[in-house]
């Protein structure tokens, strides 16, 4: 993130300039070519460096112009989707400025089922073609817990947008998942199946598990550090739930929050510094603290009810409930604050908005958003100032992680 | 046990074994991520999701070895035990639960004095977060008072708390809400 996020826009949309797709596949149904387009549009939407033309067009691959329609844009994308002998998806692509080509690359990958994962790649080639800031985070893999049932939960693997969905836990109670490293190749979750919540660790990659600790009433993995090498654990072996730093290599823990009510949802700030969710102003609001310090310091001095945050640096995002009343017209939004000036940014406006999560690069923020009997996964791309949502398929977020 | 099959990963196969209902599957899921390994005149290779499915029963931790009769005896003393509601945003036992409170006392203390106490607690959908889970626990721990101040030994209690995951009633209603936020007793042997 460059500039103060919480006060100023990098990006205005206004002078952004124009891009159109254009189609020349001749294999693949119709149907299929054209979830394949929107797909594209939607990343090169998120990317916001351009205007994006949502008109589908097709021309023949090798046509030195670009069709008529497209005369007066600034930018063309011209893709071949093609179906190889063993069913492998490839993608040839070339990219137009004002009829000249100033890129080119082709795409494999084993089958067309998993096409978003050409998109995202796409779309972040684009970004890194235009010379900006890496988008990186698109290529990531967000890991939630969803509700099927009472007490019945599946953990799911999925692309940014939610369009692969991997079910890699299912059956039981199952909730909390936090990635364990910046490889994305394993996480951390609750078990709630036995008689004590338990921490548990997946190796996806080797199938290795493992469980970590176990305690009465609750047990949640708040957050990771940026090595993988400490936690911060939500606890409460006396029903009494305060947070905890766990050493990974030595096993140790130790209680960092000695509250009577309710610490819970800690984030690293930096190196010794966390952020947290604490009830001590008798409702939710968002503190920090030094981890060899029991000083604790309020961050947030707007809504009524801020129980979740998620940070990057000095950066912390949070969800508020901005209803008076409990529950009419209820809704929750997200706001940004920086620990370096006083600025609160809304950054979402309607409906109950939650579970939101940096960026490992502080560039997006991913969260969920309720509106209307739907629920979608959102995108926040803090320098642009713009919104993204993509509906989610069915069931109900119980937490996510990205 | 431990069992590793190789698969693709729109086509992974989920394999249950034993009891399916308490042992989680896991299908394990390797890299999704992208990598630019080309020129531009060959194709780059974009790495979707190379999976393999790993089941196993290892991870079970409840001892579901009881005898018919004993979770016959166990399931008609839950019945007789009452849920404990509570305020919105709040965890303080009300005057108007204390009679249930004492009901679950007694038969904890008497007919079910053999068995274990796991007391649930549970919010309504209003903040499906951390908070709302340790505020399912604060309750949980509120009741686990009441019930020791009238005799039930602290040794006996155990507690967790499911958040909004365990809804009662799932109209959107203020009587439906009021009804998931509450601490349900279960006996475990």
């Amino acid at each position: 993130m460059y500039g103060d996020a919480t006060i100023e826009v990098i990006k205005k949309a206004d002078s952004l300039p124009s891009l159109a797709c254009e189609d020349s596949s001749l294999n693949y149904e119709k149907k299929f070519k054209m979830t394949f387009f929107k797909a594209l549009i939607a990343d090169l939407n998120v990317i916001s460096l351009f205007n994006v033309d949502r008109h589908y067009n097709t021309v023949e691959y090798s046509d030195s112009n670009v069709i008529v329609q497209n005369k007066d844009i600034d930018y063309v994308l011209r893709y071949k989707l093609v179906e190889g002998d063993n069913g492998e998806f490839n993608v040839r692509l070339k990219l137009f400025l004002r009829n000249k080509v100033i890129f080119k690359k082709n795409y494999k990958i084993s089958n067309n089922k998993i096409y978003m994962f050409v998109s995202h790649t796409i779309a972040y080639d684009i970004n890194e073609f235009m010379g900006e800031p890496s988008v990186s985070w698109m290529k990531r893999k967000v890991i939630f817990a969803r509700v099927v049932a009472n007490k019945k939960t599946e953990i799911v693997i999925a692309d940014y947008t939610l369009a692969y969905q991997h079910i890699i836990i299912k059956g039981g109670f199952n909730t909390f998942p936090k990635w364990a490293n910046n490889e994305q190749n394993s996480f951390y979750y609750t078990s709630l199946d036995g008689i004590k919540p338990t921490l548990k660790y997946i190796n996806t990659q080797t199938g290795k598990r493992k469980n970590i600790a176990s305690s009465d009433g609750m047990m949640i993995c708040s957050d990771v550090s940026e090595d993988g090498k400490r936690l911060l654990l939500t606890m409460a072996p006396s029903g009494q739930p305060d947070i905890y730093l766990y050493n990974v290599d030595s096993k140790k823990r130790k209680r960092l929050t000695h509250f009577g009510g309710i610490d819970v949802n800690a984030q690293f700030m930096g190196k010794n510094t966390i952020a947290f969710v604490s009830g001590r102003l008798g409702y939710p609001n968002i503190f920090s603290k030094n981890i060899d310090s029991s000083q604790v310091e309020q961050m947030v001095y707007y809504g009524k009810s801020n129980s979740a945050c998620s940070t990057y640096k000095d950066y912390i995002v949070y969800k508020a409930r901005e209803s008076s009343n409990a529950y009419s017209r209820n809704t929750f939004n997200l706001h940004l604050i920086s620990t370096k000036t006083d600025f609160i940014r809304r950054l979402t406006v309607t409906g109950i908005n939650e579970f939101p999560r940096f960026s490992k690069d502080g560039d997006a923020i991913i969260f969920i958003k309720n509106y209307k009997a739907q629920s979608s996964i959102g995108i926040i791309r803090l320098n642009h100032n713009k919104n993204y949502l993509f509906p989610l398929k069915y069931g109900r977020v119980q937490s996510m992680d990205w | 046990m431990n069992k590793v099959i190789l698969s693709s990963v729109v086509t992974a196969l989920l394999i249950f074994s034993g009891c399916a209902d308490k042992d989680p599957v896991v299908d394990a899921d390797s890299q999704s991520s992208s990598r630019n390994v080309s020129s531009s005149q060959s194709s780059d290779e974009v790495v979707g999701v190379n999976s393999e499915t790993i089941s196993s029963n290892e991870t079970s931790v409840l001892d579901e070895s009881v005898s018919d009769s004993n979770e016959m005896g166990m399931a008609n003393l839950e019945k007789q035990m009452e849920s404990i509601y509570f305020n919105f945003d709040n965890y303080d036992v009300r005057s108007d639960m204390q009679a249930n409170v004492s009901t679950n006392a007694n038969i904890a203390n008497t007919k079910a004095n053999k068995y274990l106490i796991k007391l649930e607690g549970n919010c309504d959908e209003w903040g499906s977060d951390e908070y709302n889970f340790a505020l399912g626990l604060k309750r949980a721990n509120a009741v686990k008072k009441s019930l020791v101040a009238e005799g039930v030994s602290t040794s006996r209690i155990t507690m967790v708390s499911y958040g909004e995951s365990n809804p009662a009633c799932v109209a959107k209603t203020q009587a439906c809400w009021a009804e998931n936020r509450r601490v349900d007793l279960k006996l475990l042997p």
